[in-house]
C-alpha cells in the first residue's frame, strides 16, 4: 500500500516530509488536512496526532508524526546516505548537526514566523518586540553556523544530510516572506544556503507540491 | 582514556549528559567551565563549541557537542544493549517521534520559562513574567498531548524507557522542583510518568550536580 501523508500543502512541516519523499523518489498519496478550518484539532484527527499538528504518515497502518521523525524513518527504511548510519563518528556528527537545527535555528525561525506571518494570518495580534528579539537571537546563532561552514561543506561534514535539509522550510519562509537576510549575507552560510535550496527536491516542493 | 565532559556541575545540559553516563555506567571526568565569568564565550572555548555553549565531550580526541547528540553517541558506542535507543525500525521511529516531541513540544517552553525566571536573574537582568506566564500556558496545553500518549503506554516511545524520556529530566526538574510549577504533576498519567523517570537512580546521582 502506498505511503499516505496527511498534511497541508503550504505547511512548513509537511514540506519537510515532502522534500524527503522527493529525495528518496518515494511514491506517496497526499491526504489534505484542512488547517484553515482547524481540522487538525478535530478529535478524529487527534487520535493519530495528539498534539493537533500536521503532518503524520500512515505507512501501511504504521502511524508516525513529528516531521523529522518521519523523515528519519523514511531514510532508515529505504536506505540513503542522508543519515550516515554505517560510521559511529559520522553518525554522531550528523546528530550534532540535527540538534543544532532543532535547538539553535528552529525555535527562533519558527518563533519569528509565528509572530510575523502565522499570527496575522489567524487574525491575532503579533508581538513585534518579541519578534525582533527572536530575529536578533537567530542572527547571533548563525555566527556559529558561519564558523562551522567555513571548515566544511555541510553542517555534519562534507556530505549533505537530513540536518541540512531540515532547515529548508522555515529558512525559505523567513527569507522569502520576511526578507530575513541572515541566510544570505555571510559568505559561508550563503554558499551553503544556495547549495541546499537549489536541490531539485526542494525546487519541487518549495512552491507547494 | 576517561571520557572528558566539559561543562558546569549544575548546568541543565551538562546534567543531561551526566544522567546518561550514569545509566550506562560510563566513567567521566567533569572539567568545569566557569559560566559566570563567560569562559564558554571565550575564543579558546569556541574552537570546541562555536555557539559558545556547554557541554562538550572529548572522547579520546573525538570532540562532540549538543547534549542530545552526545547522549545518542554514548548509547550507540557504549550502550547498544540498553534499549535507550531501540533497535527495531518501527520502535526506533517511535523513539524519534518521542525525541522530537521533547525538542518541540516541551523544551522551547520549559527552557523559555527557565530563562525568564532563573537564568536572566542570575545575569543581573530582569525576567519577563508575562512571557513566562504565556510559555507556561502553552506548556500546560502541550501536556494534553502527553497525557493522551501516556494513558496508553508507560513511556513516551512505548513501554520501555528511552533517551526521549530522560531528555526531559533537567528542565523538568528545574520547573517542578526549582520553580514549583505543577505542569508535570497536575494530570494523572504525566505525573505517573514524571515520578517514575525522576526517581531513577541515574538522575538521583546527578540532579544536584554532574
Amino acid at each position: 500500500m502506498v505511503l499516505k501523508l496527511h498534511g497541508a500543502l503550504y505547511s512548513t512541516c509537511t514540506q519537510r516530509v515532502l522534500l524527503v519523499c522527493k529525495e528518496l523518489n518515494l511514491p506517496y498519496e497526499f491526504v489534505n488536512v484542512n488547517i484553515q478550518v482547524g481540522e487538525q484539532k478535530d478529535p478524529a484527527y487527534m487520535k493519530n496526532q495528539p498534539f493537533g499538528q500536521v503532518p503524520f504518515i500512515d505507512d501501511d497502518g504504521f502511524i508516525l508524526f513529528e516531521s523529522r521523525a518521519i523523515a528519519r524513518y523514511l531514510v532508515q527504511k529505504h536506505g540513503s546516505p542522508l543519515i550516515p548510519v554505517g560510521d559511529l563518528k559520522k553518525l554522531a556528527l550528523f546528530e550534532q548537526a540535527a540538534s543544532i537545527e532543532q535547538a539553535d535555528f528552529d525555535p527562533y525561525a519558527y518563533g519569528y514566523a509565528l509572530e510575523k506571518i502565522f499570527k496575522p494570518a489567524m487574525g491575532l495580534q503579533p508581538n513585534d518586540a518579541f519578534a525582533e528579539q527572536l530575529k536578533g537571537t537567530l542572527e547571533k546563532k548563525l555566527q556559529g553556523y558561519e564558523a562551522i561552514l567555513g571548515k566544511q561543506k555541510y553542517l555534519a561534514g562534507e556530505e549533505v544530510t537530513l540536518a541540512d535539509l531540515f532547515h529548508l522550510p522555515y529558512g525559505a519562509l523567513i527569507t522569502n516572506a520576511l526578507k530575513f537576510t541572515g541566510l544570505t549575507d555571510s559568505p559561508n552560510i550563503a554558499r551553503w544556503w544556495k547549495d541546499i535550496t537549489a536541490r531539485s527536491s526542494w525546487q519541487a516542493v518549495g512552491n507547494g507540491a | 582514556m576517561t571520557l572528558k565532559l566539559f561543562g558546569a556541575k549544575t548546568s541543565t545540559c551538562t546534567r543531561r549528559v551526566a544522567v546518561v553516563c550514569k545509566e550506562l555506567n560510563i566513567p567521566y571526568e567533569l572539567i568545569p567551565i566557569d559560566l559566570p565569568s563567560g569562559q564558554h564565550k571565550s575564543e579558546e572555548y569556541r574552537q570546541k563549541q562555536p555557539f559558545g555553549q556547554v557541554p562538550v565531550i572529548d572522547d579520546n580526541g573525538f570532540i562532540l557537542f549538543e547534549s542530545r547528540a552526545i547522549c545518542r553517541y554514548l548509547v550507540r558506542k557504549y550502550g547498544k544493549d540498553s534499549d535507550l535507543i531501540p533497535a527495531d525500525l518501527e520502535k526506533e521511529a517511535l523513539f524519534e517521534q518521542a525525541s522530537s516531541i521533547e525538542q518541540h513540544n516541551f523544551d522551547p517552553y520549559a527552557y523559555g520559562i527557565a530563562t525568564e525566571k532563573v537564568f536572566k536573574l542570575r545575569r543581573g537582568l530582569k525576567g519577563n513574567d508575562e512571557l513566562a506566564a504565556n510559555l507556561q500556558e502553552t506548556l500546560v496545553g502541550k501536556m494534553k498531548g502527553y497525557e493522551a500518549i501516556l494513558e496508553n503506554q508507560k513511556y513516551l516511545a512505548g513501554d520501555t524507557v528511552t533517551l526521549a524520556d530522560l531528555f526531559h529530566l533537567p528542565y523538568g526538574t528545574l520547573i517542578t522542583d526549582g520553580l514549583h510549577l505543577d505542569v508535570l504533576t497536575a494530570t494523572p498519567h504525566v505525573s505517573r510518568w514524571w515520578k517514575d523517570i525522576s526517581s531513577r537512580a541515574s538522575w538521583q546521582a546527578v540532579k544536584d550536580g554532574a
